[in-house]
Protein backbone atom coordinates (compact mmCIF):
# COMPACT_ATOMS: atom_id res chain seq x y z
CA UNK A 1 0.00 0.00 0.00
CA UNK A 2 2.85 2.40 0.73
CA UNK A 3 5.01 1.52 -2.23
CA UNK A 4 6.07 4.09 -4.78
CA UNK A 5 3.43 5.08 -7.31
CA UNK A 6 3.82 3.33 -10.62
CA UNK A 7 1.12 3.00 -13.28
CA UNK A 8 -0.36 -0.46 -13.52
CA UNK A 9 0.56 -0.59 -17.19
CA UNK A 10 4.27 -0.05 -16.59
CA UNK A 11 6.72 2.77 -16.87
CA UNK A 12 6.01 5.88 -18.86
CA UNK A 13 7.28 5.10 -22.39
CA UNK A 14 9.48 7.36 -24.49
CA UNK A 15 7.59 9.14 -27.27
CA UNK A 16 9.05 7.75 -30.48
CA UNK A 17 9.28 9.83 -33.63
CA UNK A 18 7.44 7.20 -35.63
CA UNK A 19 4.84 4.48 -35.06
CA UNK A 20 2.96 2.08 -37.31
CA UNK A 21 -0.28 3.50 -35.99
CA UNK A 22 -1.28 6.41 -33.77
CA UNK A 23 -4.58 6.33 -31.93
CA UNK A 24 -5.96 9.67 -30.76
CA UNK A 25 -7.93 9.35 -27.53
CA UNK A 26 -7.20 7.28 -24.44
CA UNK A 27 -10.59 5.78 -23.83
CA UNK A 28 -11.90 2.26 -24.07
CA UNK A 29 -12.34 2.10 -27.83
CA UNK A 30 -8.76 3.31 -28.31
CA UNK A 31 -7.27 0.99 -25.72
CA UNK A 32 -9.23 -1.98 -27.05
CA UNK A 33 -8.15 -1.22 -30.62
CA UNK A 34 -4.52 -0.92 -29.51
CA UNK A 35 -4.76 -4.12 -27.50
CA UNK A 36 -6.15 -6.15 -30.39
CA UNK A 37 -3.77 -4.53 -32.91
CA UNK A 38 -0.85 -5.76 -30.82
CA UNK A 39 -2.31 -9.08 -29.75
CA UNK A 40 -4.16 -10.32 -32.81
CA UNK A 41 -2.81 -8.33 -35.75
CA UNK A 42 0.89 -8.39 -34.91
CA UNK A 43 1.16 -4.61 -34.93
CA UNK A 44 2.65 -3.56 -31.62
CA UNK A 45 4.46 -0.39 -32.67
CA UNK A 46 1.37 1.58 -31.74
CA UNK A 47 0.90 4.78 -29.73
CA UNK A 48 -2.23 5.77 -27.87
CA UNK A 49 -2.14 9.50 -27.24
CA UNK A 50 -4.40 11.06 -24.68
CA UNK A 51 -4.71 14.75 -23.82
CA UNK A 52 -5.53 14.15 -20.14
CA UNK A 53 -5.41 10.68 -18.59
CA UNK A 54 -6.75 7.37 -19.83
CA UNK A 55 -10.39 6.87 -18.95
CA UNK A 56 -10.98 10.61 -18.41
CA UNK A 57 -13.98 10.77 -20.75
CA UNK A 58 -16.88 8.45 -21.34
CA UNK A 59 -14.83 5.43 -20.27
CA UNK A 60 -14.92 6.57 -16.66
CA UNK A 61 -18.27 8.38 -16.68
CA UNK A 62 -20.68 5.81 -18.04
CA UNK A 63 -22.94 3.83 -15.73
CA UNK A 64 -21.18 0.57 -16.61
CA UNK A 65 -24.21 -1.18 -18.09
CA UNK A 66 -23.67 -3.82 -20.77
CA UNK A 67 -26.35 -5.42 -22.92
CA UNK A 68 -27.06 -6.74 -26.40
CA UNK A 69 -30.76 -6.01 -26.88
CA UNK A 70 -30.46 -3.28 -29.49
CA UNK A 71 -32.94 -2.89 -32.31
CA UNK A 72 -31.33 -3.68 -35.67
CA UNK A 73 -29.71 -6.72 -37.19
CA UNK A 74 -26.49 -4.77 -37.89
CA UNK A 75 -26.10 -3.66 -34.29
CA UNK A 76 -27.16 -6.67 -32.25
CA UNK A 77 -24.35 -9.05 -33.39
CA UNK A 78 -21.71 -6.44 -32.56
CA UNK A 79 -23.00 -5.96 -29.01
CA UNK A 80 -23.47 -9.70 -28.62
CA UNK A 81 -19.83 -10.22 -29.46
CA UNK A 82 -18.87 -7.56 -26.93
CA UNK A 83 -21.00 -9.18 -24.24
CA UNK A 84 -19.39 -12.55 -24.87
CA UNK A 85 -15.90 -11.04 -24.69
CA UNK A 86 -16.10 -9.92 -21.03
CA UNK A 87 -15.45 -13.31 -19.39
CA UNK A 88 -12.78 -14.10 -21.98
CA UNK A 89 -11.01 -10.78 -21.43
CA UNK A 90 -11.16 -11.15 -17.66
CA UNK A 91 -8.97 -14.23 -18.06
CA UNK A 92 -6.88 -12.96 -20.94
CA UNK A 93 -6.02 -9.65 -19.26
CA UNK A 94 -5.54 -11.39 -15.93
CA UNK A 95 -7.58 -8.62 -14.38
CA UNK A 96 -10.88 -8.83 -12.57
CA UNK A 97 -13.32 -6.78 -14.61
CA UNK A 98 -16.09 -7.52 -12.08
CA UNK A 99 -18.60 -8.60 -14.70
CA UNK A 100 -21.93 -9.07 -13.00
CA UNK A 101 -24.45 -10.39 -15.54
CA UNK A 102 -27.45 -9.62 -13.38
CA UNK A 103 -29.74 -9.08 -16.37
CA UNK A 104 -31.53 -6.04 -17.75
CA UNK A 105 -35.19 -5.18 -17.36
CA UNK A 106 -36.72 -2.61 -19.70
CA UNK A 107 -40.05 -1.49 -18.31
CA UNK A 108 -42.93 -0.98 -20.74
CA UNK A 109 -45.70 1.42 -19.85
CA UNK A 110 -48.25 0.87 -22.63
CA UNK A 111 -49.48 -1.85 -24.95
CA UNK A 112 -47.80 -0.05 -27.86
CA UNK A 113 -44.52 -0.24 -25.96
CA UNK A 114 -45.10 -3.95 -25.34
CA UNK A 115 -45.49 -4.42 -29.11
CA UNK A 116 -42.27 -2.53 -29.77
CA UNK A 117 -40.56 -4.71 -27.15
CA UNK A 118 -41.95 -7.80 -28.86
CA UNK A 119 -40.15 -6.80 -32.06
CA UNK A 120 -36.95 -6.10 -30.12
CA UNK A 121 -37.18 -9.52 -28.51
CA UNK A 122 -37.66 -11.14 -31.94
CA UNK A 123 -34.51 -9.46 -33.27
CA UNK A 124 -32.55 -10.57 -30.22
CA UNK A 125 -33.78 -14.16 -30.39
CA UNK A 126 -33.07 -14.31 -34.14
CA UNK A 127 -29.45 -13.47 -33.36
CA UNK A 128 -29.27 -15.94 -30.51
CA UNK A 129 -29.41 -13.35 -27.74
CA UNK A 130 -31.52 -14.33 -24.76
CA UNK A 131 -34.36 -11.86 -24.38
CA UNK A 132 -38.01 -12.33 -23.56
CA UNK A 133 -41.12 -10.56 -22.35
CA UNK A 134 -42.48 -10.55 -18.83
CA UNK A 135 -46.00 -9.64 -17.77
CA UNK A 136 -46.36 -7.51 -14.60
CA UNK A 137 -46.82 -10.58 -12.38
CA UNK A 138 -43.69 -12.30 -13.70
CA UNK A 139 -41.84 -8.99 -13.44
CA UNK A 140 -42.80 -8.66 -9.78
CA UNK A 141 -41.46 -12.18 -9.15
CA UNK A 142 -38.17 -11.41 -10.90
CA UNK A 143 -37.68 -7.97 -9.36
CA UNK A 144 -39.95 -7.42 -6.33
CA UNK A 145 -38.80 -3.82 -5.78
CA UNK A 146 -40.56 -2.56 -8.91
CA UNK A 147 -43.87 -0.80 -8.40
CA UNK A 148 -46.40 -2.65 -10.57
CA UNK A 149 -49.44 -1.02 -9.00
CA UNK A 150 -51.74 0.85 -11.39
CA UNK A 151 -51.75 4.08 -9.37
CA UNK A 152 -48.52 5.62 -10.66
CA UNK A 153 -48.14 8.15 -13.48
CA UNK A 154 -47.08 5.49 -15.99
CA UNK A 155 -48.28 2.07 -14.82
CA UNK A 156 -46.07 -0.85 -15.80
CA UNK A 157 -47.57 -3.12 -18.48
CA UNK A 158 -44.67 -5.54 -18.56
CA UNK A 159 -40.98 -5.68 -19.29
CA UNK A 160 -38.35 -6.86 -21.72
CA UNK A 161 -35.99 -9.15 -19.82
CA UNK A 162 -32.45 -9.64 -21.13
CA UNK A 163 -30.70 -12.01 -18.67
CA UNK A 164 -27.15 -12.03 -20.15
CA UNK A 165 -26.68 -8.27 -19.74
CA UNK A 166 -25.58 -6.56 -16.58
CA UNK A 167 -22.88 -4.32 -15.24
CA UNK A 168 -19.11 -4.36 -15.32
CA UNK A 169 -16.59 -2.17 -13.52
CA UNK A 170 -15.70 0.45 -16.15
CA UNK A 171 -12.42 1.60 -14.54
CA UNK A 172 -11.25 -1.99 -14.33
CA UNK A 173 -11.84 -2.33 -18.07
CA UNK A 174 -9.73 0.80 -18.71
CA UNK A 175 -6.89 -0.41 -16.47
CA UNK A 176 -7.09 -4.00 -17.67
CA UNK A 177 -6.95 -3.06 -21.35
CA UNK A 178 -4.16 -0.54 -20.71
CA UNK A 179 -2.19 -3.20 -18.89
CA UNK A 180 -2.86 -5.75 -21.65
CA UNK A 181 -1.97 -3.34 -24.44
CA UNK A 182 1.23 -2.19 -22.71
CA UNK A 183 2.27 -5.79 -22.09
CA UNK A 184 2.05 -6.37 -25.85
CA UNK A 185 4.25 -3.35 -26.54
CA UNK A 186 1.76 -0.52 -27.08
CA UNK A 187 2.91 2.93 -25.90
CA UNK A 188 0.35 4.81 -23.87
CA UNK A 189 1.14 8.52 -23.76
CA UNK A 190 -0.96 10.51 -21.33
CA UNK A 191 -0.94 14.31 -21.20
CA UNK A 192 -0.09 14.31 -24.88
CA UNK A 193 -2.50 16.31 -26.96
CA UNK A 194 -2.83 15.88 -30.71
CA UNK A 195 -2.75 19.32 -32.29
CA UNK A 196 -2.82 18.38 -35.97
CA UNK A 197 -3.19 15.35 -38.21
CA UNK A 198 -0.66 15.51 -41.02
CA UNK A 199 -1.49 14.47 -44.56
CA UNK A 200 0.33 14.54 -47.86
CA UNK A 201 -1.27 13.86 -51.23
CA UNK A 202 -4.39 12.31 -49.70
CA UNK A 203 -2.41 10.09 -47.36
CA UNK A 204 -1.86 10.22 -43.64
CA UNK A 205 1.74 11.02 -42.73
CA UNK A 206 1.58 11.60 -39.00
CA UNK A 207 0.34 13.53 -36.02
CA UNK A 208 1.55 16.77 -34.46
CA UNK A 209 1.39 16.63 -30.69
CA UNK A 210 2.21 18.93 -27.80
CA UNK A 211 5.27 16.74 -27.20
CA UNK A 212 6.50 16.70 -30.77
CA UNK A 213 5.81 15.31 -34.19
CA UNK A 214 5.08 11.62 -34.76
CA UNK A 215 5.17 10.13 -38.23
CA UNK A 216 2.74 7.31 -38.89
CA UNK A 217 0.97 5.86 -41.91
CA UNK A 218 -2.24 5.22 -39.96
CA UNK A 219 -4.19 7.43 -37.58
CA UNK A 220 -7.36 6.48 -35.78
CA UNK A 221 -9.50 9.12 -34.11
CA UNK A 222 -11.44 7.36 -31.43
CA UNK A 223 -11.82 10.07 -28.82
CA UNK A 224 -15.46 9.57 -27.83
CA UNK A 225 -17.45 12.80 -27.67
CA UNK A 226 -14.44 14.84 -28.73
CA UNK A 227 -13.95 12.92 -32.02
CA UNK A 228 -16.29 14.92 -34.26
CA UNK A 229 -14.74 18.24 -33.22
CA UNK A 230 -11.22 16.89 -33.69
CA UNK A 231 -11.97 15.40 -37.11
CA UNK A 232 -13.57 18.62 -38.34
CA UNK A 233 -10.89 20.89 -36.89
CA UNK A 234 -7.93 18.85 -38.09
CA UNK A 235 -9.14 17.39 -41.38
CA UNK A 236 -12.16 19.49 -42.33
CA UNK A 237 -14.43 16.43 -42.41
CA UNK A 238 -17.84 17.18 -40.97
CA UNK A 239 -19.80 14.40 -39.33
CA UNK A 240 -23.52 13.96 -38.65
CA UNK A 241 -22.90 14.25 -34.93
CA UNK A 242 -24.25 16.39 -32.11
CA UNK A 243 -22.32 16.37 -28.86
CA UNK A 244 -24.56 16.47 -25.80
CA UNK A 245 -23.83 16.39 -22.08
CA UNK A 246 -25.40 13.37 -20.38
CA UNK A 247 -25.77 13.10 -16.61
CA UNK A 248 -25.69 10.31 -14.04
CA UNK A 249 -25.69 10.05 -10.26
CA UNK A 250 -25.41 7.59 -7.38
CA UNK A 251 -27.30 7.35 -4.11
CA UNK A 252 -25.82 6.56 -0.73
CA UNK A 253 -24.92 2.84 -0.40
CA UNK A 254 -27.72 0.44 0.52
CA UNK A 255 -27.81 -3.24 1.39
CA UNK A 256 -28.35 -5.50 -1.67
CA UNK A 257 -31.89 -4.77 -2.80
CA UNK A 258 -32.04 -4.22 -6.55
CA UNK A 259 -31.06 -7.33 -8.49
CA UNK A 260 -31.24 -6.13 -12.09
CA UNK A 261 -30.50 -3.15 -14.27
CA UNK A 262 -33.93 -1.55 -14.51
CA UNK A 263 -34.69 1.04 -17.17
CA UNK A 264 -37.75 2.91 -18.23
CA UNK A 265 -38.04 4.90 -21.44
CA UNK A 266 -41.24 6.55 -20.28
CA UNK A 267 -39.81 7.75 -16.97
CA UNK A 268 -36.59 8.46 -18.81
CA UNK A 269 -34.45 6.86 -16.14
CA UNK A 270 -32.49 3.71 -15.46
CA UNK A 271 -31.02 2.34 -12.26
CA UNK A 272 -28.83 -0.49 -11.04
CA UNK A 273 -27.19 -1.29 -7.76
CA UNK A 274 -23.41 -1.30 -7.91
CA UNK A 275 -21.31 -3.86 -6.05
CA UNK A 276 -20.62 -1.12 -3.48
CA UNK A 277 -24.37 -0.84 -2.84
CA UNK A 278 -24.99 2.55 -4.39
CA UNK A 279 -27.89 2.89 -6.80
CA UNK A 280 -26.33 4.23 -10.00
CA UNK A 281 -28.88 6.01 -12.10
CA UNK A 282 -29.00 8.26 -15.10
CA UNK A 283 -30.37 9.11 -18.52
CA UNK A 284 -30.87 12.87 -18.81
CA UNK A 285 -29.24 14.45 -21.81
CA UNK A 286 -29.06 18.19 -22.34
CA UNK A 287 -31.32 19.00 -25.29
CA UNK A 288 -28.67 21.29 -26.82
CA UNK A 289 -25.11 20.48 -27.88
CA UNK A 290 -22.39 21.45 -25.42
CA UNK A 291 -19.05 20.28 -24.05
CA UNK A 292 -19.60 21.49 -20.49
CA UNK A 293 -20.09 18.12 -18.71
CA UNK A 294 -21.89 20.11 -16.02
CA UNK A 295 -24.78 18.78 -13.97
CA UNK A 296 -28.17 20.37 -13.27
CA UNK A 297 -30.59 20.65 -10.37
CA UNK A 298 -33.32 20.24 -13.00
CA UNK A 299 -32.22 16.66 -13.50
CA UNK A 300 -31.82 15.72 -9.81
CA UNK A 301 -35.47 16.68 -9.37
CA UNK A 302 -36.54 14.68 -12.42
CA UNK A 303 -34.62 11.64 -11.28
CA UNK A 304 -35.99 11.78 -7.74
CA UNK A 305 -39.55 12.02 -9.06
CA UNK A 306 -39.13 9.20 -11.56
CA UNK A 307 -37.35 6.76 -9.24
CA UNK A 308 -39.71 7.28 -6.34
CA UNK A 309 -42.55 6.18 -8.62
CA UNK A 310 -41.26 3.01 -10.23
CA UNK A 311 -38.73 2.07 -7.53
CA UNK A 312 -40.54 3.34 -4.43
CA UNK A 313 -38.00 1.85 -2.00
CA UNK A 314 -35.73 4.71 -3.02
CA UNK A 315 -38.00 7.36 -1.48
CA UNK A 316 -36.00 9.30 1.06
CA UNK A 317 -32.64 7.86 -0.04
CA UNK A 318 -30.05 10.57 -0.64
CA UNK A 319 -28.07 11.18 -3.80
CA UNK A 320 -24.40 11.17 -3.01
CA UNK A 321 -22.57 12.07 -6.23
CA UNK A 322 -23.65 13.51 -9.55
CA UNK A 323 -21.55 13.81 -12.70
CA UNK A 324 -21.79 14.14 -16.45
CA UNK A 325 -20.01 13.12 -19.63
CA UNK A 326 -20.36 13.59 -23.36
CA UNK A 327 -22.50 11.63 -25.78
CA UNK A 328 -21.93 12.08 -29.51
CA UNK A 329 -25.32 11.43 -31.04
CA UNK A 330 -25.94 10.56 -34.69
CA UNK A 331 -29.32 10.99 -36.43
CA UNK A 332 -29.85 7.22 -36.61
CA UNK A 333 -28.55 6.34 -33.13
CA UNK A 334 -25.84 4.12 -34.63
CA UNK A 335 -22.08 4.70 -34.64
CA UNK A 336 -19.78 5.72 -37.48
CA UNK A 337 -16.82 3.47 -38.18
CA UNK A 338 -14.96 4.13 -41.38
CA UNK A 339 -11.50 4.32 -42.82
CA UNK A 340 -9.33 5.09 -45.87
CA UNK A 341 -12.00 7.44 -47.19
CA UNK A 342 -11.40 10.19 -48.19
CA UNK A 343 -7.85 10.07 -46.74
CA UNK A 344 -5.77 6.92 -47.00
CA UNK A 345 -4.68 5.76 -43.58
CA UNK A 346 -7.25 7.81 -41.71
CA UNK A 347 -9.70 5.86 -39.57
CA UNK A 348 -12.53 7.00 -37.38
CA UNK A 349 -14.64 5.36 -34.72
CA UNK A 350 -17.22 7.71 -33.22
CA UNK A 351 -20.89 8.60 -32.93
CA UNK A 352 -21.43 6.04 -30.21
CA UNK A 353 -23.78 8.27 -28.27
CA UNK A 354 -24.40 6.80 -24.86
CA UNK A 355 -23.67 3.17 -25.80
CA UNK A 356 -19.95 3.26 -26.51
CA UNK A 357 -19.06 1.46 -23.31
CA UNK A 358 -20.95 -1.75 -23.96
CA UNK A 359 -19.47 -2.14 -27.44
CA UNK A 360 -15.85 -1.13 -26.86
CA UNK A 361 -14.13 -4.52 -26.93
CA UNK A 362 -15.81 -5.98 -30.03
CA UNK A 363 -15.42 -2.68 -31.86
CA UNK A 364 -11.75 -2.44 -30.91
CA UNK A 365 -11.19 -5.92 -32.26
CA UNK A 366 -12.80 -5.15 -35.63
CA UNK A 367 -11.18 -1.72 -35.90
CA UNK A 368 -7.81 -3.37 -35.27
CA UNK A 369 -8.44 -5.79 -38.15
CA UNK A 370 -9.58 -2.85 -40.31
CA UNK A 371 -6.40 -0.87 -39.57
CA UNK A 372 -4.02 -3.79 -39.97
CA UNK A 373 -5.45 -5.12 -43.23
CA UNK A 374 -6.73 -1.83 -44.67
CA UNK A 375 -10.00 -3.51 -45.58
CA UNK A 376 -13.25 -2.97 -43.76
CA UNK A 377 -14.43 -6.13 -41.97
CA UNK A 378 -17.95 -7.31 -42.89
CA UNK A 379 -19.29 -6.53 -39.45
CA UNK A 380 -18.34 -2.85 -39.71
CA UNK A 381 -19.43 -2.28 -43.33
CA UNK A 382 -22.96 -1.09 -42.48
CA UNK A 383 -21.53 1.64 -40.22
CA UNK A 384 -19.74 3.67 -42.91
CA UNK A 385 -20.12 7.43 -43.13
CA UNK A 386 -21.50 7.25 -46.68
CA UNK A 387 -24.77 5.79 -45.39
CA UNK A 388 -26.05 9.28 -44.61
CA UNK A 389 -25.39 10.54 -48.11
CA UNK A 390 -27.01 7.41 -49.55
CA UNK A 391 -30.06 7.78 -47.32
CA UNK A 392 -29.36 4.42 -45.72
CA UNK A 393 -29.82 5.52 -42.12
CA UNK A 394 -30.13 2.66 -39.67
CA UNK A 395 -33.33 1.73 -37.91
CA UNK A 396 -31.76 1.99 -34.49
CA UNK A 397 -33.97 5.05 -33.85
CA UNK A 398 -36.72 2.49 -33.26
CA UNK A 399 -34.91 1.44 -30.08
CA UNK A 400 -36.78 2.07 -26.88
CA UNK A 401 -35.46 5.51 -26.06
CA UNK A 402 -34.32 7.86 -28.77
CA UNK A 403 -32.97 11.29 -28.52
CA UNK A 404 -30.94 13.69 -30.53
CA UNK A 405 -31.12 17.46 -30.38
CA UNK A 406 -33.20 17.21 -33.56
CA UNK A 407 -36.31 15.64 -32.13
CA UNK B 1 -26.27 22.62 -17.78
CA UNK B 2 -28.64 25.46 -17.24
CA UNK B 3 -28.83 27.86 -20.12
CA UNK B 4 -30.42 31.28 -20.60
CA UNK B 5 -31.35 32.38 -24.08
CA UNK B 6 -32.33 35.81 -25.34
CA UNK B 7 -35.49 35.58 -27.39
CA UNK B 8 -35.78 38.60 -29.71
CA UNK B 9 -39.42 38.95 -28.66
CA UNK B 10 -39.57 37.83 -25.01
CA UNK B 11 -36.05 38.65 -23.80
CA UNK B 12 -33.90 36.46 -21.55
CA UNK B 13 -35.65 33.18 -20.71
CA UNK B 14 -34.79 29.72 -19.34
CA UNK B 15 -33.24 27.49 -22.02
CA UNK B 16 -35.71 24.68 -21.39
CA UNK B 17 -38.44 26.87 -22.97
CA UNK B 18 -36.59 26.64 -26.27
CA UNK B 19 -35.97 24.00 -28.90
CA UNK B 20 -32.49 23.80 -30.37
CA UNK B 21 -32.66 24.09 -34.15
CA UNK B 22 -29.17 23.08 -35.20
CA UNK B 23 -25.98 24.81 -36.24
CA UNK B 24 -26.38 27.67 -38.68
CA UNK B 25 -25.47 26.25 -42.09
CA UNK B 26 -26.51 29.19 -44.24
CA UNK B 27 -29.43 29.15 -46.68
CA UNK B 28 -31.05 25.89 -47.79
CA UNK B 29 -29.24 24.68 -50.93
CA UNK B 30 -30.87 25.34 -54.27
CA UNK B 31 -32.96 22.42 -55.61
CA UNK B 32 -31.35 22.93 -58.99
CA UNK B 33 -28.29 20.71 -59.32
CA UNK B 34 -28.72 19.43 -55.77
CA UNK B 35 -26.62 16.31 -55.16
CA UNK B 36 -27.08 13.78 -52.34
CA UNK B 37 -23.75 15.03 -50.97
CA UNK B 38 -24.79 18.70 -50.72
CA UNK B 39 -28.16 17.75 -49.26
CA UNK B 40 -26.52 15.46 -46.73
CA UNK B 41 -24.10 18.23 -45.76
CA UNK B 42 -27.00 20.58 -45.19
CA UNK B 43 -29.30 18.11 -43.45
CA UNK B 44 -26.91 16.12 -41.27
CA UNK B 45 -23.34 17.36 -41.07
CA UNK B 46 -22.19 19.44 -38.11
CA UNK B 47 -18.98 21.28 -37.25
CA UNK B 48 -19.26 20.30 -33.54
CA UNK B 49 -17.28 23.37 -32.52
CA UNK B 50 -15.87 23.43 -29.02
CA UNK B 51 -16.20 27.19 -28.71
CA UNK B 52 -18.48 29.86 -30.17
CA UNK B 53 -21.00 28.76 -32.77
CA UNK B 54 -23.94 30.41 -34.52
CA UNK B 55 -27.07 28.36 -34.08
CA UNK B 56 -30.83 28.33 -34.53
CA UNK B 57 -33.40 28.26 -31.75
CA UNK B 58 -37.18 28.27 -31.59
CA UNK B 59 -39.02 29.69 -28.60
CA UNK B 60 -41.17 26.55 -28.51
CA UNK B 61 -42.89 27.06 -25.15
CA UNK B 62 -43.19 30.78 -25.69
CA UNK B 63 -43.82 33.05 -28.64
CA UNK B 64 -42.75 30.46 -31.25
CA UNK B 65 -40.23 32.68 -33.07
CA UNK B 66 -37.17 31.23 -34.82
CA UNK B 67 -33.89 33.13 -34.43
CA UNK B 68 -30.12 32.70 -34.27
CA UNK B 69 -27.73 33.35 -31.40
CA UNK B 70 -24.01 32.88 -30.80
CA UNK B 71 -23.22 30.53 -27.92
CA UNK B 72 -20.02 29.14 -26.47
CA UNK B 73 -20.47 25.37 -26.33
CA UNK B 74 -17.72 25.08 -23.70
CA UNK B 75 -19.51 27.31 -21.18
CA UNK B 76 -23.12 27.31 -22.41
CA UNK B 77 -23.08 31.10 -22.30
CA UNK B 78 -24.63 33.24 -24.96
CA UNK B 79 -22.13 35.66 -26.50
CA UNK B 80 -22.56 38.80 -28.59
CA UNK B 81 -20.98 37.61 -31.79
CA UNK B 82 -18.53 35.24 -33.40
CA UNK B 83 -15.18 34.66 -31.73
CA UNK B 84 -12.64 37.24 -32.86
CA UNK B 85 -9.52 35.55 -34.15
CA UNK B 86 -6.76 37.98 -34.96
Amino acid sequence: MFQRFRPLWGKRPHLNSSYDAVIIGGGLHSLATAYFLAKEQGMSNVAVIEQRFIGFGGAGRNTAIVRANQRTQENVPLYKEALELWPILTKELDYNLMFNNCGNLNLMHSEAAMNAARMNVCTAQFHGVESHLLDPKQLKEVEPTINTSPDITYPVHGAMFHPPGGVIRHDAVVWGLAKGAARHGVHIHQQTEATAILTDGGKITGVETTRGRISAPRVLVSAGGYSAGIINRMLGIKLPISVLTIQAMVTQPLKPVLNHVVSSGMYHAYANQTLKGEIATGAHMDPWPNYTTLTTAHYIKHQAEALSEFLPFLRGVKFMRHWAGLADMTPDMAPIMDGNDPIEGFYMNCGWGYFGFKSCTATGRHMAAFMAKGECPERLKPFGLKRYENHRLMGETAALVTYTPDN
Amino acid sequence: MALTISCPVCGKRNGYEFRYGGEDKGPRPDEKGLTPRTWCDYAHMNACVAGVQKEWWCHKNGCGVWFTIHRNTLTNLEVDGPEVTS
